[in-house]
């Protein structure tokens, strides 16, 4: 009897040591799976895959960046001076052009002329960049100089002002807007959610009768347990005609509607951490306090708040984590226009709003999939600085005793 | 000084302290003995009116310190602590540092002169014997003390705000008998700016720092009287009991 009960205590062990060392890997893979194809952006090209940029071969222009090339085909750069080469107008070429200037005898029932006509026209005109499929292109033909698209850079992607993953032919994989939106909606709803957070806990915890503290601890409580989406059909409804109305806009999908909603979420988490962290304080400290004349009031703040400090600081990361990474309800309320933010009353959009939206539509492998990866490590950056520093907070908080 | 006039006090419906009047002289020290459960405690907190915080308890009778009743009407509640200081059971310093400790109920009552602040601070570790043990230390935690220092440290607390009296509840019941003997010639020392009221389970310990001794069993004070004559030669045949050991 006793030895069976002994193996059993063994294989009970070993199930929670594996289980342990299960969650950690996968923890650990999950993490290296989502660098891996995130990084893998900075081995793709600027140009769009399959495709290729073509000059003529007197051009001195070698090779071209994503912004480069979009600047070209936006036709904001006008005259290869401005990259460096000769003074000569540009001349954009799509592919689809050749159809117009080509019957489709002349190019063949197969197009199999089709590259030897291509070379022509970039042959013939000196200040040309063509945009053509690979398959087409006209190799080894003189007169023709294949540019040599750059990787794109991480300084493309930190650096840069522009989120258009489905430009032609080169994309923008612009960060800055996204990290912006997700940064201003989140601190603007934090400033919202604290003052009102800490101030209903210690109402709860010090102030409310015993029925009011029956009745709202619980109903805070079903507010934290409600879907997300709930919360953004609700913000769709009463909060963005609202916001629209208030403050006269255009329109009510605004970064700001997204920080009320978002405060509005994250306040039954920093309510009840801070709740709990507050009353969790030794009925002794509250009493010696109380013992030595302190009011009420004096105590909350002398007292029992310096006390509850490291559960306060822990609502205060919940309450940023939710803030930062939540979806459903800002992809519902803020608009989702990946431009630079330059007031929170007009639409933006955040890094997790951008990744659900996309992420249908991103072929996988591509250089967009790979950003909308990448966007993830970005996230799990934020949330891992955020959890770190607040663990560093409480830490020397407690350290000092003070 | 302090007196009790006819109390009783309840818990609900349960019935803690039972028709108590008592008249306690200043600068003296009394002592409450009993068994666990009697009173003891609920009445010495009634004097601070630490049992306000309780919720659903109910007093009738009179408490009066210094000539006013202290469940009257008007009465502030903040003051009357400030002059009827309190030292717990467990000691219970707040999370800060050692100076701030005891600074705190000078800080709470509104004074900010910091020289004067010093000066209290110092006076008020040097009644409770501590000031040579932590001058070195005051921006430490006072958690880094010993539990002796810390039951010390609480007792310089509720000193620093000059009280004229001191309740005790049972001060030296979590500590070690070195500890207990250092706050016991404390109290001998400031039975001279104090009034002294202290809770004790231990009756050694009531006999050797009390003046008069109050015997409390089920809400009901069963004898009150000058130490000696209680421990020699009392008048009921349950303090007998009780202080012999025959009872628990």
């Amino acid at each position: 009897m006793k030895r069976f009960k002994r193996i059993l205590e063994r294989i009970v062990e070993s199930i929670l040591t594996v289980s342990g060392a299960v969650t950690t890997v996968t923890i650990l893979l999950i993490i290296i799976f989502l660098f891996r194809e995130g990084l893998g952006l900075f081995r793709s090209p600027a140009v769009e895959k399959g495709y290729a940029l073509c000059v003529n071969s007197s051009n001195t222009v070698d090779h071209l960046n994503s912004h480069q090339i979009k600047e070209i085909f936006d036709y904001e750069i006008e005259n290869w001076a401005e990259l460096g080469g000769r003074d000569e107008a540009i001349e954009v070429f799509r592919f689809d052009e050749i159809f117009s200037r080509y019957t489709d005898e002349e190019l063949g029932a197969d197009y199999e002329l089709l590259p030897d006509k291509l070379g022509e026209v970039i042959t013939s005109s000196p200040g040309i960049i063509a945009f053509l499929p690979t398959q087409y292109l006209p190799q080894g033909m003189q007169g023709v100089k294949v540019l040599r698209s750059d990787r794109i850079t991480p300084a493309d992607f930190f650096g840069g002002r522009q989120w258009i993953p489905t430009a032609t032919p080169a994309p923008q994989f612009g960060v800055l807007p996204l990290i912006l939106g997700t940064l201003w909606v989140s601190i603007v709803a934090i400033l919202i959610a604290l003052p009102l957070g800490l101030g209903v806990a210690i109402y709860l915890s010090e102030l409310a009768g015993q029925k009011m503290r029956k009745i709202l601890k619980p109903t805070i409580e079903l507010l934290a347990g409600i879907p997300s989406v709930v919360y953004g059909f609700f913000g769709l409804v009463v909060l963005v005609p609202l916001v629209q109305k208030t403050f006269g806009l255009p329109v009510g999908e605004t970064g700001f509607t997204g920080s009320l909603i978002l405060a509005i979420m994250a306040l039954p988490t920093i309510i009840t951490v801070a709740e709990d962290a507050m009353r969790s304080t030794p009925r002794a400290m509250r009493e010696a306090s109380l013992a030595l004349g302190a009011t009420h009031w004096q105590t909350i703040y002398k007292v029992i708040v310096p006390y509850a400090k490291s559960g306060i600081s822990a609502a205060v990361v919940l309450g940023i984590g939710r803030a930062i990474g939540e979806t459903m309800a800002v992809l519902m309320v803020t608009g989702n226009a990946a431009v630079m933010p330059r007031t929170l009353f007009e639409p933006l959009r955040t890094i997790p709003a951008t990744i659900a939206a996309e992420l249908g539509e991103a072929p996988a492998g591509g250089a967009h999939y790979q950003a909308l990866f990448l966007l993830g490590c970005v996230l799990f950056f934020f949330t891992l600085l955020i959890s770190v520093s607040a663990e560093a907070i409480s830490k020397r908080n407690f350290n000092k005793g003070l | 000084m302090i007196q009790a006039k006819n109390v009783d006090f309840y818990y609900g419906d349960f019935h803690a302290l039972k028709n108590i009047s008592m008249e306690i002289a200043a600068n003296t020290v009394t002592a409450f003995i009993g068994p666990s459960g009697c009173g003891k405690s609920t009445f010495l907190r009634l004097f601070n009116r630490m049992n306000d915080m309780i919720p659903d308890t109910r007093l009738t009778g009179q408490c009066i310190v210094d000539g006013s009743d202290i469940y009257g009407k008007g009465v502030n509640v903040d003051d009357l602590r400030r002059r009827v200081g309190m030292v717990f059971q467990k000691p219970n310093p707040f999370p800060k540092s050692i100076f701030e400790n005891v600074a705190y109920g000078l800080r709470v009552n509104g004074i900010t002169d910091k020289e004067f602040i010093r000066n209290r601070v110092e006076e008020s570790l040097r009644s409770a014997a501590l000031w040579n043990e932590v001058k070195d230390k005051l921006k430490k935690s006072a958690f880094e003390l010993s539990g002796g220092q810390q039951q010390r440290l609480c007792i310089a607390r509720a000193m620093a705000i000059k009280p004229s009296v001191l309740l005790m509840d049972e001060p030296a019941s979590a500590l070690d008998p070195i500890s207990t003997s250092k706050i016991e010639e404390m109290i001998h020392e400031l039975k001279k700016d104090y009034t002294i009221v202290i809770v004790t389970h231990n009756m050694q310990q009531a006999a050797r720092v009390s003046d008069m001794t109050g015997f409390f069993m089920l809400g009901e004070l069963i004898e009150f009287s000058d130490t000696k004559k209680m421990f020699l030669n009392p008048d009921k045949q349950q303090t007998q009991n009780y202080i012999t050991g025959r009872f628990g």
